[in-house]
């Protein structure tokens, strides 16, 4: 008898679940991303947005699921083969290509009547960088640059009153910095991967293709990107550049927070960065020196796509939110700037701290290649920096290896 | 009613089933499904085709001459870890095996580092011998020691890296060559070191004449084990230098992932663990026919 009841309960208990689902029909949305867990931008997300979204939504659920930026395009890849992926992601712009050429993304004009509204309401620059054979594949959510950052601590203590217009006040800074201290840089980077010298390619006039991304020959082996790599590797030599290019050693931005480098190149997430961990520094902006190709920077930034088998509808409802005024604008409080241009004419952007100088560089800044081959180029060129400024090889050298390579890789895909 | 006992052929493959299906299932088709992947353009994403191209991704991986320099770095890997965690860990076990009191906190302390977790501990040493003036190692070679001027970036440079990953290497496995180096050595029977003594033998002569021909087959199978180990080098690796600078560092496995898992191409990274895979056997093979005949004297 008493096994009966207990069976009984059982049963029930197992059926409850079943009639609860039935009952209010919630749908979950995952939305992976790389907002940075341990700054503000995450917080905002699940404590303010999300909510803000299921309160209007009260029958969509959004699960966030952060990750750390340096793992998450082998995990996202990964998942999405064994068929466990994502509704939705934020995707470094840089990825939007492969992953549609992965055919793991869905066509926004295939899957969204109002996709052309949206669309028209942002940048022009971030939202070709959803392009793949002429659709788009995503929506931008955000966008950066990198900008000089410069330490006016250690300005004071070298006497310099300003920062470099161009690449040779730069220089001409250096030995006042080196004289401080063994630990003492003027400049200082985290590696040779694109993010941290294609600001210094273009500036000086090189860069990595012709336009049509056909081929790299002539172009990252030319002249001026040549010039570029062995001004690199001077500035290294005489102890002007942190050694940190090399990978390893001090960590670019605690060198910067902690009064040892004179300056770095950063994005706007560094503010809330400093706001939390070094509370009494005052960053210091300015463009980057130019040089004789221009103060050339490099656009960074994420865009939201959806990906085939989500529960579209309501993931497109929660792009959709990404896109919206409040969304953009909560967001850039933390250090992520709006992708839309209307914005940027409120008062809040109008009066900003630190924007101004962000949105001044974008102007001329430009994107890493869209293509879906670019982390494999990537990965070319940051072997090529790491030979040059290691003295293994010449920068011709190194840089006619490296088209080669590049030729090949973009030859794969025509 | 008492059923009657009797025999039925396939009792004991019963009992033998639930593991049998798990090895099947977790192993046995995961490695055949390997096999088929590794003569494939192999495309991950579901919907995509893959491409049947015969023994290509093993004709790439041969003439890839990244792969053969990650194979030379895990040979050297191997040679290096493997004679240092056999030397010092047959150094250990004979002196625990002759300390009085607490041998078995000593047997402990030296075994900690093969329970600790691979991850833990590499990152630990990342940390320890990380490049700037304040990293446990630079401080203690300039600051303590006074024997450098400036800081060594240890995992930078692909010389330095290499001393980090191979003292992980042998830390981490000296304790199990030890606990087993004990085992035999308490399996020798005392009287043969008692006659050795009476007929003049000394402390080297005991150790070169009874306690190493005692303890070949022990010898030989920690070889064996340690070879095949060390051929399977990755978590360091991947996790302190990620193959870097330059695949310098890259041994067979991490060159095998961050081809499948980054660049995607999975047929590829197949292709590198079936030829992996065949050299261990050879060796281990070969280790065998070589060290392994004539033991019948043994015991």
């Amino acid at each position: 008898m008493k096994a009966k009841l207990l069976v009984l309960v059982l049963i029930a208990a197992l059926a409850l679940p079943a009639f609860a689902h039935a009952q209010d029909d919630v749908v979950t949305v995952e939305f992976w991303h790389t907002y940075n867990e341990v700054s503000p931008e995450n917080e905002m997300l699940v404590n303010t947005l999300i909510p803000m979204f299921e309160a209007e939504h009260p029958n969509i659920k959004v699960e966030s699921v952060p990750f750390p930026y340096g793992e998450f395009r082998q995990t996202i890849l990964t998942a999405l083969a064994g068929g466990e992926g994502p509704d939705l992601a934020r995707l470094d712009i840089i990825w939007s290509p492969e992953f549609a050429s992965l055919g793991v993304l869905l066509p926004l004009e295939d899957v969204m009547p109002d996709y052309a509204d949206y669309a028209d309401a942002v940048f022009a620059g971030p939202l070709s960088t959803n392009v793949y054979e002429g659709q788009h594949y995503g929506l931008p959510l955000d966008t950066n640059t990198r900008v000089f950052m410069y330490n006016s601590t250690v300005y004071e203590q070298a006497g310099i009153a300003e920062p470099p217009a161009t690449i040779d006040d730069l220089v001409a800074q250096c030995d006042a910095v080196t004289a401080l201290g063994e630990d003492y840089y003027i400049f200082s980077d985290g590696g040779t991967y694109g993010w941290a010298v294609l600001p210094w390619i273009w500036s000086f006039g090189g860069s990595l293709t012709d336009g049509a991304m056909t081929t790299s020959t002539g172009y990252v082996n030319g002249e001026e990107t040549v010039a570029a790599y062995e001004f690199l590797k001077d500035m290294i030599d005489s102890g002007c550049f942190s050694p940190s290019f090399l990978g390893g050693g001090m960590d670019s931005g605690t060198g910067y927070f902690t009064n040892l480098f004179a300056s770095i190149m950063d994005g706007p997430w560094m503010f809330p960065i400093a706001e939390a961990q070094y509370p009494d520094f005052t960053i210091q902006t300015a463009l980057l020196p130019a040089g004789v190709g221009g103060s050339i920077s490099v656009v960074g930034g994420e865009n939201i796509a959806l990906f085939v088998d989500s529960e579209t509808e309501a993931a497109l409802e929660f792009l959709r939110f990404t896109q919206s005024d409040e969304y953009q604008l909560k967001m850039s409080e933390v250090g992520q700037l709006t992708v839309k241009p209307a914005l940027l004419e409120s008062d809040y952007f109008q009066n900003h701290s630190y924007y101004g100088t962000f949105l001044q560089q974008l102007k001329t800044a430009r994107a890493r290649l869209p293509h879906p081959a670019w982390s494999q180029i990537e990965e070319v060129l940051t072997d090529a920096g790491q030979l040059i400024l290691r003295g293994e090889a010449s920068a011709q050298e190194a840089l006619d290896m490296a088209a080669e390579e590049i030729d090949g890789l973009l030859a794969e895909y025509e | 009613m008492r059923a009657k006992l009797h025999y039925r052929w396939y009792t004991p493959y019963l009992f033998l089933l639930p593991g049998l299906a798990l090895y099947v299932l977790w192993m046995i088709y995961p490695l055949g499904y390997e096999f088929y992947i590794s003569f494939f353009d192999w495309k991950i994403m579901p919907g995509q085709t893959s491409e049947f191209i015969g023994w290509a991704n093993y004709q790439r991986v041969l003439d890839d001459k990244n792969f053969w320099l990650a194979l030379e770095n895990t040979v050297r890997y191997t040679a290096v870890t493997v004679i240092g965690q056999m030397v010092i860990g047959l150094g250990l076990a004979v002196m625990v095996h002759r300390v009085f009191i607490a041998k078995r906190l000593f047997r402990g302390i030296y075994y900690l580092p093969v329970v600790t977790s691979w991850v833990v501990v590499s990152f630990l040493f990342q940390f320890i011998f990380s490049a700037h003036r304040g990293g446990l190692v630079n401080y203690t070679l300039i600051d303590v020691l006074h024997m450098l001027d400036e800081p060594v970036n240890w995992i930078g440079e692909t010389n330095t890296a290499w001393i980090i990953i191979y003292s992980l290497g042998i830390w981490k496995g000296m304790g199990w060559t030890m606990v087993i180096f004990l085992a035999a050595l308490q399996g020798i029977p005392p009287e043969l070191y008692e006659s050795a003594a009476i007929d003049g033998a000394g402390e080297i002569g005991q150790f070169r004449f009874i306690t190493l021909p005692m303890i070949r087959r022990t010898t030989l199978f920690i070889l064996v084990a340690l070879v095949i180990g060390g051929f399977q080098v990755f978590i360091s690796v991947y996790l302190i230098t990620g193959g870097g600078p330059l695949h310098r560092t890259e041994v067979v496995l991490s060159y095998m992932y961050d081809r499948s898992f980054d660049r995607l191409w999975f047929g590829y990274g197949a292709a590198i663990s079936y030829i992996l895979a065949a050299i261990v056997v050879l060796v281990s093979f070969g280790q065998l026919r070589l060290f392994g005949q004539s033991d019948d004297a043994d015991y």
